[in-house]
Protein backbone atom coordinates (compact mmCIF):
# COMPACT_ATOMS: atom_id res chain seq x y z
CA UNK A 1 0.00 0.00 0.00
CA UNK A 2 1.40 3.43 -0.94
CA UNK A 3 1.76 6.25 1.61
CA UNK A 4 -1.20 8.01 0.02
CA UNK A 5 -3.42 4.91 0.18
CA UNK A 6 -2.40 4.18 3.74
CA UNK A 7 -3.24 7.74 4.83
CA UNK A 8 -6.56 7.70 2.96
CA UNK A 9 -7.49 4.38 4.51
CA UNK A 10 -6.69 5.61 8.03
CA UNK A 11 -8.58 8.87 7.56
CA UNK A 12 -11.67 7.12 6.21
CA UNK A 13 -11.76 4.43 8.88
CA UNK A 14 -10.63 6.40 11.95
CA UNK A 15 -11.09 10.13 11.46
CA UNK A 16 -13.87 10.72 8.93
CA UNK A 17 -16.17 8.07 10.40
CA UNK A 18 -19.83 9.00 10.03
CA UNK A 19 -19.20 11.69 7.40
CA UNK A 20 -20.33 9.43 4.56
CA UNK A 21 -17.04 9.75 2.64
CA UNK A 22 -15.97 6.69 0.66
CA UNK A 23 -12.90 8.21 -0.98
CA UNK A 24 -10.71 11.27 -0.51
CA UNK A 25 -9.14 13.14 -3.39
CA UNK A 26 -5.37 13.58 -3.12
CA UNK A 27 -5.71 17.38 -3.18
CA UNK A 28 -9.04 17.70 -1.39
CA UNK A 29 -8.80 20.34 1.38
CA UNK A 30 -9.41 18.23 4.48
CA UNK A 31 -9.14 21.21 6.82
CA UNK A 32 -11.71 23.37 5.03
CA UNK A 33 -14.04 20.36 4.79
CA UNK A 34 -13.74 19.94 8.56
CA UNK A 35 -12.63 16.31 8.19
CA UNK A 36 -9.63 16.85 10.49
CA UNK A 37 -10.24 18.60 13.80
CA UNK A 38 -7.70 19.19 16.58
CA UNK A 39 -8.24 15.80 18.26
CA UNK A 40 -8.29 14.09 14.89
CA UNK A 41 -4.95 15.68 14.10
CA UNK A 42 -3.43 14.29 17.30
CA UNK A 43 -4.63 10.81 16.32
CA UNK A 44 -3.39 11.24 12.78
CA UNK A 45 0.08 12.32 13.92
CA UNK A 46 0.35 9.31 16.25
CA UNK A 47 -0.66 7.04 13.35
CA UNK A 48 1.83 8.63 10.94
CA UNK A 49 4.68 8.39 13.44
CA UNK A 50 3.97 4.75 14.25
CA UNK A 51 3.01 3.47 10.82
CA UNK A 52 5.80 5.14 8.88
CA UNK A 53 8.42 5.05 11.66
CA UNK A 54 8.98 8.78 11.58
CA UNK A 55 9.03 11.63 14.06
CA UNK A 56 7.06 14.76 13.22
CA UNK A 57 8.42 17.83 15.00
CA UNK A 58 5.83 20.21 16.48
CA UNK A 59 7.16 22.93 14.18
CA UNK A 60 5.93 20.87 11.19
CA UNK A 61 2.38 20.60 12.52
CA UNK A 62 1.13 23.43 10.32
CA UNK A 63 -1.85 23.59 7.94
CA UNK A 64 0.19 23.30 4.74
CA UNK A 65 1.48 19.89 5.87
CA UNK A 66 -1.98 18.48 6.71
CA UNK A 67 -4.24 20.23 4.24
CA UNK A 68 -4.54 17.28 1.85
CA UNK A 69 -3.41 13.70 1.38
CA UNK A 70 -0.70 14.88 -1.02
CA UNK A 71 0.65 17.37 1.56
CA UNK A 72 0.74 14.65 4.24
CA UNK A 73 2.45 12.18 1.90
CA UNK A 74 5.12 14.80 1.10
CA UNK A 75 5.66 15.39 4.82
CA UNK A 76 6.07 11.65 5.41
CA UNK A 77 8.54 11.31 2.54
CA UNK A 78 10.54 14.26 3.86
CA UNK A 79 10.67 12.88 7.40
CA UNK A 80 11.60 9.40 6.13
CA UNK A 81 14.56 10.98 4.28
CA UNK A 82 15.58 12.83 7.44
CA UNK B 1 12.12 3.32 31.81
CA UNK B 2 14.44 4.56 34.53
CA UNK B 3 13.04 7.18 36.88
CA UNK B 4 15.95 7.28 39.29
CA UNK B 5 17.29 10.75 39.94
CA UNK B 6 20.93 11.67 39.39
CA UNK B 7 23.02 13.01 42.24
CA UNK B 8 22.82 16.49 40.66
CA UNK B 9 19.03 16.29 40.49
CA UNK B 10 18.80 15.25 44.15
CA UNK B 11 21.10 18.12 45.15
CA UNK B 12 19.17 20.65 43.08
CA UNK B 13 15.89 19.44 44.50
CA UNK B 14 17.19 19.90 48.04
CA UNK B 15 18.45 23.38 47.28
CA UNK B 16 15.07 24.33 45.73
CA UNK B 17 13.29 23.15 48.89
CA UNK B 18 15.65 25.14 51.12
CA UNK B 19 15.29 28.19 48.90
CA UNK B 20 11.47 28.07 48.92
CA UNK B 21 11.22 27.48 52.68
CA UNK B 22 13.59 30.35 53.45
CA UNK B 23 12.52 32.91 50.90
CA UNK B 24 9.00 32.39 49.54
CA UNK B 25 6.75 31.80 52.53
CA UNK B 26 7.16 34.92 54.61
CA UNK B 27 3.89 36.91 54.57
CA UNK B 28 2.08 34.26 52.50
CA UNK B 29 -1.04 34.34 54.69
CA UNK B 30 -1.35 38.12 54.45
CA UNK B 31 -0.87 38.08 50.70
CA UNK B 32 -3.57 35.40 50.42
CA UNK B 33 -5.99 37.58 52.40
CA UNK B 34 -5.15 40.63 50.34
CA UNK B 35 -5.05 38.81 46.99
CA UNK B 36 -1.58 40.21 46.56
CA UNK B 37 0.94 38.96 44.02
CA UNK B 38 4.37 38.16 45.51
CA UNK B 39 6.58 40.42 43.39
CA UNK B 40 9.55 39.92 45.70
CA UNK B 41 9.10 36.13 45.49
CA UNK B 42 8.95 36.39 41.70
CA UNK B 43 12.26 38.26 41.65
CA UNK B 44 13.88 35.84 44.10
CA UNK B 45 12.72 32.90 41.98
CA UNK B 46 14.27 34.53 38.93
CA UNK B 47 17.57 34.97 40.81
CA UNK B 48 17.44 31.29 41.76
CA UNK B 49 16.86 30.44 38.09
CA UNK B 50 13.30 29.13 38.20
CA UNK B 51 11.97 31.24 35.29
CA UNK B 52 14.87 30.11 33.11
CA UNK B 53 15.04 26.48 34.25
CA UNK B 54 14.51 24.88 30.85
CA UNK B 55 15.88 27.72 28.72
CA UNK B 56 19.25 27.52 26.92
CA UNK B 57 22.17 29.16 28.71
CA UNK B 58 22.69 31.60 25.81
CA UNK B 59 19.47 33.33 26.87
CA UNK B 60 20.38 33.30 30.56
CA UNK B 61 18.61 30.04 31.38
CA UNK B 62 19.92 27.01 33.26
CA UNK B 63 19.42 24.63 30.32
CA UNK B 64 17.93 21.91 32.53
CA UNK B 65 16.42 18.71 31.10
CA UNK B 66 12.72 18.06 31.60
CA UNK B 67 13.19 15.59 34.47
CA UNK B 68 15.15 18.21 36.42
CA UNK B 69 12.41 20.76 35.67
CA UNK B 70 9.77 18.36 36.97
CA UNK B 71 11.79 17.56 40.09
CA UNK B 72 12.40 21.27 40.75
CA UNK B 73 8.72 22.09 40.40
CA UNK B 74 7.94 19.21 42.73
CA UNK B 75 10.38 20.70 45.26
CA UNK B 76 8.79 24.15 44.97
CA UNK B 77 5.31 22.65 45.34
CA UNK B 78 6.50 20.86 48.46
CA UNK B 79 8.08 23.84 50.16
CA UNK B 80 6.31 26.97 48.86
CA UNK B 81 3.01 27.81 50.54
CA UNK B 82 2.16 30.42 47.89
CA UNK B 83 0.69 28.27 45.14
CA UNK B 84 -0.55 31.38 43.31
CA UNK B 85 3.06 32.44 42.78
CA UNK B 86 3.98 28.99 41.45
CA UNK B 87 0.95 29.04 39.16
CA UNK B 88 1.96 32.45 37.78
CA UNK B 89 5.54 31.30 37.21
CA UNK B 90 4.50 28.09 35.49
CA UNK B 91 2.13 29.96 33.18
CA UNK B 92 4.96 32.35 32.38
CA UNK B 93 7.34 29.50 31.54
CA UNK B 94 5.17 26.99 29.72
CA UNK B 95 2.65 29.21 27.92
CA UNK B 96 4.93 32.06 26.86
CA UNK B 97 8.66 31.57 27.30
CA UNK B 98 8.82 27.93 26.18
CA UNK B 99 6.74 28.37 22.98
CA UNK B 100 8.83 31.39 22.00
CA UNK B 101 11.96 29.28 22.46
CA UNK B 102 10.49 26.40 20.47
CA UNK B 103 8.62 28.18 17.68
CA UNK B 104 10.12 31.67 17.68
CA UNK B 105 12.37 33.34 15.11
CA UNK B 106 15.91 34.28 16.13
CA UNK B 107 14.72 37.89 16.36
CA UNK B 108 11.90 36.91 18.75
CA UNK B 109 14.16 34.72 20.89
CA UNK B 110 16.87 37.38 21.16
CA UNK B 111 14.34 40.09 21.92
CA UNK B 112 12.24 38.33 24.56
CA UNK B 113 13.92 35.28 26.08
CA UNK B 114 16.71 36.94 28.12
CA UNK B 115 14.20 39.20 29.91
CA UNK B 116 11.69 36.37 30.39
CA UNK B 117 14.49 34.24 31.90
CA UNK B 118 15.70 36.91 34.32
CA UNK B 119 12.13 37.75 35.32
CA UNK B 120 12.22 41.39 34.25
CA UNK B 121 9.42 40.55 31.80
CA UNK B 122 6.36 38.56 32.78
CA UNK B 123 4.43 36.49 30.26
CA UNK B 124 1.39 34.33 29.79
CA UNK B 125 -0.98 33.36 27.02
CA UNK B 126 -4.45 34.48 26.02
CA UNK B 127 -6.60 31.68 24.62
CA UNK B 128 -9.89 31.39 26.52
CA UNK B 129 -12.89 33.52 25.60
CA UNK B 130 -16.34 33.91 27.13
CA UNK B 131 -17.86 31.42 24.67
CA UNK B 132 -14.82 29.23 23.96
CA UNK B 133 -13.38 27.39 26.94
CA UNK B 134 -13.06 23.65 26.41
CA UNK B 135 -13.91 24.19 22.73
CA UNK B 136 -10.89 26.46 22.56
CA UNK B 137 -10.53 26.66 18.80
CA UNK B 138 -14.04 28.02 18.31
CA UNK B 139 -12.71 31.41 19.37
CA UNK B 140 -14.08 34.63 17.92
CA UNK B 141 -10.90 36.73 18.22
CA UNK B 142 -9.75 37.68 14.70
CA UNK B 143 -6.42 38.80 13.29
CA UNK B 144 -6.33 40.46 9.91
CA UNK B 145 -3.16 41.23 7.98
CA UNK B 146 -2.93 44.88 6.89
CA UNK B 147 0.36 45.86 5.33
CA UNK B 148 3.22 45.02 7.64
CA UNK B 149 1.03 44.37 10.69
CA UNK B 150 -1.86 42.35 11.98
CA UNK B 151 -4.94 43.99 13.44
CA UNK B 152 -6.42 41.89 16.25
CA UNK B 153 -9.93 42.26 17.61
CA UNK B 154 -11.44 40.21 20.41
CA UNK B 155 -11.74 39.74 24.17
CA UNK B 156 -9.99 37.06 26.18
CA UNK B 157 -11.14 35.90 29.60
CA UNK B 158 -9.57 34.14 32.61
CA UNK B 159 -6.09 35.01 31.44
CA UNK B 160 -3.44 34.05 33.98
CA UNK B 161 -0.96 36.87 34.66
CA UNK B 162 -2.93 39.34 32.49
CA UNK B 163 -2.89 42.12 35.12
CA UNK B 164 0.90 41.85 35.57
CA UNK B 165 2.05 40.59 32.16
CA UNK B 166 4.40 42.53 29.91
CA UNK B 167 3.62 40.29 26.98
CA UNK B 168 1.08 37.61 26.12
CA UNK B 169 0.82 35.00 23.41
CA UNK B 170 -2.53 35.87 21.92
CA UNK B 171 -4.34 33.25 19.85
CA UNK B 172 -6.55 34.59 17.07
CA UNK B 173 -8.20 33.32 13.91
CA UNK B 174 -6.40 34.29 10.71
CA UNK B 175 -8.33 31.96 8.39
CA UNK B 176 -11.92 31.24 9.52
CA UNK B 177 -12.42 28.60 6.78
CA UNK B 178 -9.86 26.24 8.31
CA UNK B 179 -11.23 25.73 11.82
CA UNK B 180 -8.49 24.95 14.35
CA UNK B 181 -5.91 25.09 11.55
CA UNK B 182 -6.82 28.71 10.93
CA UNK B 183 -5.66 29.84 14.37
CA UNK B 184 -2.38 31.73 14.73
CA UNK B 185 -0.34 32.90 17.73
CA UNK B 186 1.01 36.42 18.22
CA UNK B 187 3.44 37.89 20.72
CA UNK B 188 1.58 40.94 21.98
CA UNK B 189 3.28 43.48 24.22
CA UNK B 190 1.20 45.39 26.74
CA UNK B 191 2.22 48.69 25.13
CA UNK B 192 0.93 47.83 21.66
CA UNK B 193 -1.85 50.20 20.52
CA UNK B 194 -5.30 48.72 21.19
CA UNK B 195 -4.20 46.35 23.98
CA UNK B 196 -5.76 46.72 27.41
CA UNK B 197 -6.44 44.64 30.51
CA UNK B 198 -9.64 44.61 32.54
CA UNK B 199 -9.97 44.33 36.31
CA UNK B 200 -8.39 41.30 38.03
CA UNK B 201 -10.96 38.53 38.53
CA UNK B 202 -11.79 37.21 41.99
CA UNK B 203 -11.57 33.44 42.19
CA UNK B 204 -12.22 30.76 44.80
CA UNK B 205 -8.51 29.93 45.12
CA UNK B 206 -5.11 30.85 43.70
CA UNK B 207 -5.77 34.27 45.18
CA UNK B 208 -2.19 35.49 44.84
CA UNK B 209 -2.14 34.76 41.11
CA UNK B 210 -3.47 37.74 39.13
CA UNK B 211 -6.01 36.64 36.51
CA UNK B 212 -8.01 38.94 34.28
CA UNK B 213 -9.61 39.93 31.03
CA UNK B 214 -7.70 41.09 27.96
CA UNK B 215 -9.26 43.42 25.44
CA UNK B 216 -7.85 43.72 21.93
CA UNK B 217 -9.46 46.58 20.05
CA UNK B 218 -7.86 47.14 16.67
CA UNK B 219 -4.70 46.03 18.41
CA UNK B 220 -1.71 46.58 16.11
CA UNK B 221 0.84 43.79 16.11
CA UNK B 222 3.92 43.99 13.85
CA UNK B 223 4.12 41.03 11.42
CA UNK B 224 7.44 39.98 12.95
CA UNK B 225 5.50 39.16 16.14
CA UNK B 226 3.58 36.31 14.50
CA UNK B 227 4.86 33.21 16.32
CA UNK B 228 5.60 30.39 13.90
CA UNK B 229 3.65 30.44 10.66
CA UNK B 230 0.05 31.45 10.08
CA UNK B 231 -2.13 28.55 11.20
CA UNK B 232 0.46 27.17 13.61
CA UNK B 233 -1.58 28.27 16.65
CA UNK B 234 -3.08 24.81 17.15
CA UNK B 235 0.31 23.11 17.19
CA UNK B 236 1.75 25.77 19.49
CA UNK B 237 -1.17 25.46 21.89
CA UNK B 238 -1.05 21.64 21.98
CA UNK B 239 2.70 21.69 22.54
CA UNK B 240 2.30 24.23 25.39
CA UNK B 241 -0.34 22.08 27.03
CA UNK B 242 1.78 18.92 26.93
CA UNK B 243 4.59 20.74 28.75
CA UNK B 244 2.32 22.53 31.19
CA UNK B 245 0.50 19.30 32.04
CA UNK B 246 3.87 17.79 32.99
CA UNK B 247 5.66 20.55 34.81
CA UNK B 248 2.92 22.67 36.38
CA UNK B 249 1.29 19.59 37.88
CA UNK B 250 4.60 18.54 39.40
CA UNK B 251 3.98 21.34 41.93
CA UNK B 252 0.81 19.45 42.95
CA UNK B 253 2.79 16.27 43.51
CA UNK B 254 5.14 18.22 45.78
CA UNK B 255 2.22 19.72 47.68
CA UNK B 256 0.66 16.27 48.08
CA UNK B 257 3.92 14.98 49.57
CA UNK B 258 4.02 17.85 52.08
CA UNK B 259 0.36 17.37 53.06
CA UNK B 260 0.92 13.65 53.56
CA UNK B 261 3.91 14.27 55.83
CA UNK B 262 1.84 16.75 57.87
CA UNK B 263 -1.01 14.24 58.12
CA UNK B 264 1.25 11.38 59.24
CA UNK B 265 2.81 13.59 61.92
CA UNK B 266 -0.63 14.73 63.08
CA UNK B 267 -2.23 11.27 63.32
CA UNK B 268 0.75 9.97 65.30
CA UNK B 269 0.68 12.91 67.74
CA UNK B 270 -3.04 13.59 68.09
CA UNK B 271 -4.64 11.37 70.73
CA UNK B 272 -8.35 10.74 71.19
CA UNK B 273 -9.93 8.02 73.33
CA UNK B 274 -6.49 7.32 74.83
CA UNK B 275 -4.55 6.53 71.66
CA UNK B 276 -3.13 8.25 68.58
CA UNK B 277 -5.89 8.67 66.00
CA UNK B 278 -3.64 6.97 63.42
CA UNK B 279 -4.18 3.69 65.26
CA UNK B 280 -7.76 3.70 63.96
CA UNK B 281 -8.08 2.00 60.57
CA UNK B 282 -10.61 4.63 59.51
CA UNK B 283 -7.70 7.10 59.68
CA UNK B 284 -4.74 4.91 58.73
CA UNK B 285 -6.52 3.75 55.56
CA UNK B 286 -6.97 7.38 54.55
CA UNK B 287 -3.21 7.83 54.94
CA UNK B 288 -2.53 4.69 52.90
CA UNK B 289 -4.85 5.89 50.12
CA UNK B 290 -3.22 9.33 50.11
CA UNK B 291 0.16 7.65 49.73
CA UNK B 292 -1.06 5.48 46.84
CA UNK B 293 -2.42 8.54 45.02
CA UNK B 294 0.83 10.44 45.61
CA UNK B 295 3.03 7.60 44.36
CA UNK B 296 0.92 6.97 41.25
CA UNK B 297 0.74 10.68 40.49
CA UNK B 298 4.51 10.94 40.66
CA UNK B 299 4.97 7.89 38.43
CA UNK B 300 2.50 9.21 35.85
CA UNK B 301 4.35 12.54 35.68
CA UNK B 302 7.79 10.97 35.59
CA UNK B 303 6.66 8.76 32.70
CA UNK B 304 5.67 11.86 30.71
CA UNK B 305 8.99 13.51 31.55
CA UNK B 306 10.88 10.38 30.51
CA UNK B 307 8.98 10.12 27.19
CA UNK B 308 9.64 13.77 26.42
CA UNK B 309 13.30 13.41 27.38
CA UNK B 310 13.45 10.68 24.70
CA UNK B 311 12.06 13.17 22.19
CA UNK B 312 8.75 11.32 22.04
CA UNK B 313 5.27 12.73 21.89
CA UNK B 314 3.13 12.07 24.98
CA UNK B 315 -0.45 13.23 24.29
CA UNK B 316 -2.19 10.32 26.04
CA UNK B 317 0.33 10.09 28.86
CA UNK B 318 0.23 13.82 29.62
CA UNK B 319 -3.59 13.75 29.62
CA UNK B 320 -3.52 10.73 31.95
CA UNK B 321 -1.04 12.47 34.26
CA UNK B 322 -2.94 15.75 34.29
CA UNK B 323 -6.24 14.02 34.98
CA UNK B 324 -4.89 11.72 37.67
CA UNK B 325 -2.72 14.27 39.48
CA UNK B 326 -5.38 16.97 39.59
CA UNK B 327 -8.13 14.62 40.76
CA UNK B 328 -5.80 12.97 43.29
CA UNK B 329 -4.68 16.32 44.68
CA UNK B 330 -8.28 17.32 45.37
CA UNK B 331 -9.00 13.98 47.03
CA UNK B 332 -5.86 14.20 49.17
CA UNK B 333 -6.71 17.77 50.18
CA UNK B 334 -10.18 16.63 51.26
CA UNK B 335 -8.69 13.79 53.30
CA UNK B 336 -6.02 16.02 54.87
CA UNK B 337 -8.72 18.49 55.89
CA UNK B 338 -10.90 15.71 57.34
CA UNK B 339 -7.98 14.13 59.23
CA UNK B 340 -7.24 17.49 60.88
CA UNK B 341 -10.91 17.99 61.81
CA UNK B 342 -11.83 21.51 62.93
CA UNK B 343 -8.17 22.54 62.69
CA UNK B 344 -8.18 21.45 59.06
CA UNK B 345 -11.27 23.56 58.35
CA UNK B 346 -9.73 26.57 60.06
CA UNK B 347 -7.99 29.22 57.98
CA UNK B 348 -5.18 29.15 60.55
CA UNK B 349 -3.86 26.09 58.76
CA UNK B 350 -3.28 25.67 55.02
CA UNK B 351 -5.56 22.71 54.31
CA UNK B 352 -8.67 24.65 53.31
CA UNK B 353 -6.55 26.95 51.13
CA UNK B 354 -4.89 23.95 49.51
CA UNK B 355 -8.31 22.48 48.70
CA UNK B 356 -9.49 25.73 47.11
CA UNK B 357 -6.29 25.92 45.07
CA UNK B 358 -6.44 22.22 44.12
CA UNK B 359 -9.94 22.45 42.66
CA UNK B 360 -8.66 24.87 40.03
CA UNK B 361 -6.35 22.13 38.76
CA UNK B 362 -9.37 20.14 37.59
CA UNK B 363 -10.33 23.06 35.36
CA UNK B 364 -7.26 24.82 33.96
CA UNK B 365 -5.01 23.30 31.26
CA UNK B 366 -8.08 21.44 30.02
CA UNK B 367 -10.79 20.19 32.35
CA UNK B 368 -10.85 16.62 33.65
CA UNK B 369 -13.63 15.92 31.15
CA UNK B 370 -11.52 17.17 28.24
CA UNK B 371 -8.60 14.98 29.37
CA UNK B 372 -10.96 11.99 29.25
CA UNK B 373 -12.06 13.03 25.74
CA UNK B 374 -8.41 13.19 24.63
CA UNK B 375 -7.60 9.81 26.17
CA UNK B 376 -10.69 8.12 24.72
CA UNK B 377 -10.17 9.64 21.30
CA UNK B 378 -6.53 8.58 21.14
CA UNK B 379 -7.53 5.08 22.21
CA UNK B 380 -9.58 4.89 19.02
CA UNK B 381 -13.02 5.91 20.23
Amino acid sequence: MSILESLENYLLTEIAVGLGKKTLGPDEDLLELGIIDSLGLMKLISFMEEDFGISIPDEEVIPENFQSLNCMAKLVELQVQN
Amino acid sequence: MDFSLTEDQVTFKKSAIEFAEKVLNKGAKEREKNREFNQDGWEKCAEFGVQGLSMPEKYGGLGMDIMTCVVTMEALGYACRDSGLLFAINSHIWTCESPIQKFGSEYQKDKYLPSLCNGSLKGGHAMTEADSGSDAFSMKCRAEKKGDRYIINGTKLFITNAPIADLLLVFAVTDPKKGFAGVSAFIVEKGFPGFSVGKPLELMGLKTSPIGEVILQDCEVPEENLLGKEGAGGAIFNSEMEWERSCLFATHVGAMAKDLEDCIRHVNEREQFGKPIGKNQAVSHKIAEMHVRLELSRLALYKVAWLKSQGKRAPVESAVAKLFVSESYVQNCMEALQIHGAYGYSTEMDFEKNLRDAIAGKIYSGTSEIQKNIIASLLGL
